[in-house]
């Protein structure tokens, strides 16, 4: 029996470490023995970096840019750690063009390309902050990816974010099959984080699926161009990823979002202390 | 609420690349998707001008020029625009595609312009408006990007008896060759110079750079073009004379004219004045003579001609037909049609036009630029008598379905040919005459 392919979606405010906790947890699905494509859907093309040792990647656009539509899938598609598989979208330079619609090319590429192949368990789309355009949008249209996560931290502009995602999410799941999977906690040690993402997940009608604590190993890890499973597997923040990647294997909650009005937002902000009256 | 509309008589934003085609050695260069061009091209029947039509350059925004951005692409085409074509005034327009990405075309153009060439650029985007919009668009940027560039040589105001005419919008109005033509014929004879910017009989960009140093403007049109005539009278002080409509046959043309004169002279125009009702006179004579030779015709054929019209076309020609029909022919206009999408600050003052044709009939006008829903409603109408369309060839199997007569006199226009006609002024009204009698003559074996 062919495997069935679980194409994810993660999502979150710039900045919050999207492309941090999708390698990790990759690597941690990796490490588990299942076979995972990463397509990374920034123009800043930075989300294969860990998995890939650093190893310079040419980006579906680049190569498409100067090289036309007859592109050899193994200049694009790169094996990293443990196997997993890896694309850069990429994107044109800052200001000009229309990188929504290089993300449309490039996996429309993929496709053709036959990237998707059927060995795959898992296919991750780590896309960039702010859903800005229907580009972006990409990843949740048209079939592909049926589950996203959320990164969030307990700061009020991350959670802001999420809510916005939510309604992205909840307008596309109203088309089709996407459905919200739970709301993935990047802990920036703000006060009564755990407490105050998880009202947030359970208010959206979803669950905190993991909440990932801080710990400096990463950032000691990143600088080494590797994941903190790759760098130090014996890591408590290793086994922290394990169980993310555990969470998601086993997930079986998918939801369609009920987004927050701006003003029950601001309250269990203010119920938790995030803004203070 | 959106909906769908079928029979649109007018074409998207970049249609305004044929008011670049109709000035003497001008290009148009697209930056747009290679099918824009062609639909234009294919919408305006003998629409190529000096380089237009297939000559235009095209920059064929595809999805490269899409993901990363089309201005490189943009450069090569211009730069090879002047290796191969000879042209006086380059006016990139703008597509969708590359509004959309939001290409800077203004520091492509903007390089150009640092060697001197004579290059302007306009957004013509589809979403943005359609032709009857973006002519006065196209016209503004020119004045504005290049016209303005002369305006040391050209003193503001300086010419009194110089006009700059703003009326037919070239290929939109398929008369507008020969209209032009005549309103510079009928002009001149009262002592004015006229600038007239489109056609043969303009002089290309010399001409557009002494636009500055005219007294006034002069604006034929119910609504589009009102643009261009506000703008230089907020850039170069320049009063307009606005005539609402277009001045078919005898009484609107006698009227158009006066006004002229009157608003000339207190521009400080110094026109003559009898010389100019002189001309005014002459034109009449020679006008009512050859509806004298009419009325035998006329009467022989009382029975059998047509006694109502349908017009569907813009505003200025449906007006302009119902008056002259109504009182130089006696053909009654009954439910007429504006199909121009006229904005709605100009629909009151456009239904008061049509009102004033006559106090003792109520003629009912519909706005509405679904040409299909005008045609539903002459379906189902019927008046007494031999019926008239006046609109455009995709009305013919409408008439032949209603046993109407057909002219063929807006766009597009598959069944008609029109090189240098006009419908303007008297000759215009006697030409008018000659083809709707014309089609009646030829019914009868």
């Amino acid at each position: 029996m062919a495997k069935e392919l679980r194409q994810i979606a993660i999502y979150g405010k710039g900045g919050i470490g999207k492309s941090t906790t999708t390698q990790n947890l990759t690597a941690g699905l990796a490490e588990s023995g299942k076979k995972v494509m990463v397509v990374g859907c920034d123009p800043k093309a930075d989300s294969t970096r860990l998995l890939l040792g650093g190893l310079a990647q040419r980006t579906v656009l680049d190569t498409l840019r100067e090289e036309g539509e007859d592109i050899d899938l193994d200049s694009i598609l790169k094996e990293g750690f443990k196997g997993t598989l890896c694309v850069e979208s990429g994107g044109p330079e800052p200001g000009v063009g229309c990188a929504g619609r290089g993300i449309i090319t490039s996996i429309g590429l993929l496709e053709r390309l036959g990237a998707y192949t059927d060995d795959l368990d898992y296919v991750f789309y780590d896309v960039l902050g702010d859903v800005v355009c229907g580009g972006f949008a990409m990843p949740i249209r048209e079939g592909k990816a049926k589950e996203i996560y959320i990164v969030a931290s307990g700061e009020m502009m991350a959670l802001y974010a999420a809510n916005n995602i939510s309604k992205g999410i909840a307008r596309y799941a109203r088309q089709g099959g996407v459905r919200l999977g739970g709301i993935i906690c990047n802990s920036r040690k703000v006060d009564r984080e755990y407490e105050v993402v998880k009202a947030f997940a359970e208010e959206l009608g979803t669950q905190l699926i993991h909440f990932v604590p801080r710990d400096n190993v990463v950032q000691r890890a990143e600088i080494r161009k590797k994941t903190v499973i790759d760098f130090d597997p014996e890591a408590a923040q290793a086994e922290e990823y394990r169980t993310l990647a555990r969470n998601i294997e086993n997930n079986t909650n998918f939801v369609i979002p009920k987004p927050l009005t701006q003003e029950r937002l601001e309250e269990i902000l203010m119920e938790y202390g995030v803004i203070d009256i | 609420m959106s909906g769908l509309i079928e029979q649109e008589r007018y074409a998207c934003a970049i249609g305004a690349l044929q008011t670049v085609v109709a000035i003497p050695r001008a290009t148009p260069i697209l930056h747009s998707g290679p099918g824009c061009g062609t639909m234009i091209a294919g919408f305006f029947e003998r629409s190529t001008g000096y380089a237009g039509g297939n000559t235009s350059p095209c920059t064929n925004f595809s999805e490269t020029e899409v993901v990363f951005g089309g201005v490189n692409r943009l450069r090569s085409i211009i730069e090879n625009t002047y290796k191969v074509l000879d042209t006086d005034l380059q006016v990139v327009v703008t597509g969708c595609t590359a509004d959309i990405v939001g290409d800077d075309v203004a520091s492509v153009t903007d390089e150009f312009l640092a060697e001197g060439k004579p290059i302007v650029h306009v957004e013509t985007a589809g979403f943005k408006s359609n032709n009857f919009v973006s002519h006065s668009n196209v016209v503004n940027a020119i004045i504005d990007q290049y016209v303005d560039r002369f305006i040391e040589e050209n003193p503001v105001r300086s010419e009194k008896k110089l006009v700059n005419l703003f009326a037919s919008i070239p290929y939109q109005d398929p008369f507008w060759k020969g209209n032009l033509v005549e309103y510079k014929r009928l002009l001149e004879g009262l002592g004015l110079e006229v600038n007239v910017l489109f056609g043969p009989f303009s002089k290309g960009v010399s001409e557009w750079q002494t636009i500055p140093r005219a007294n006034f403007n002069i604006l034929v049109s119910p609504w589009y073009g009102e643009k261009i005539v506000k703008h230089l009278e907020q850039k170069y002080g320049q009063p307009y004379y606005h005539f609402r409509y277009l001045p078919i046959g005898a009484n609107e043309t006698t009227r158009f004219l006066s006004g002229v004169i009157d608003f000339a002279n207190e521009q400080g125009a110094g026109l003559d004045k009898k010389k100019a009702l002189d001309f005014i006179r002459l034109e009449e004579h020679a006008y009512y003579e050859e509806i004298d030779n009419l009325a035998t015709f006329l009467l022989e054929f009382r029975y059998g001609l047509p006694n109502h019209v349908h017009i569907l076309h813009d505003a200025g020609y449906v007006v302009g037909l119902s008056k002259f029909l109504l009182h130089e022919t006696g053909i009654v206009p009954k439910e007429q049609f504006i199909v121009d999408n006229t904005p709605k600050e100009y629909i009151e003052q456009i239904s008061a036009d049509l009102k004033s044709t006559s106090d003792k009939r109520e003629i009912p006008v519909y706005f509405d630029p679904d040409a299909g829903k005008a045609q539903d409603i002459i379906r189902h109408t019927s008046h007494n008598g031999r019926g008239l369309i006046i609109g455009s060839g995709w009305d013919k199997e409408l008439a032949k379905e209603k046993g109407y007569d057909f002219l063929s006199a807006s766009l597009p226009t598959p069944y008609r040919l029109v090189l240098t006609t006009n419908y303007i002024g008297y000759t215009g009204g006697l030409r008018v005459i000659e083809d709707i009698y014309d089609t009646v003559l030829y019914t009868y074996k």
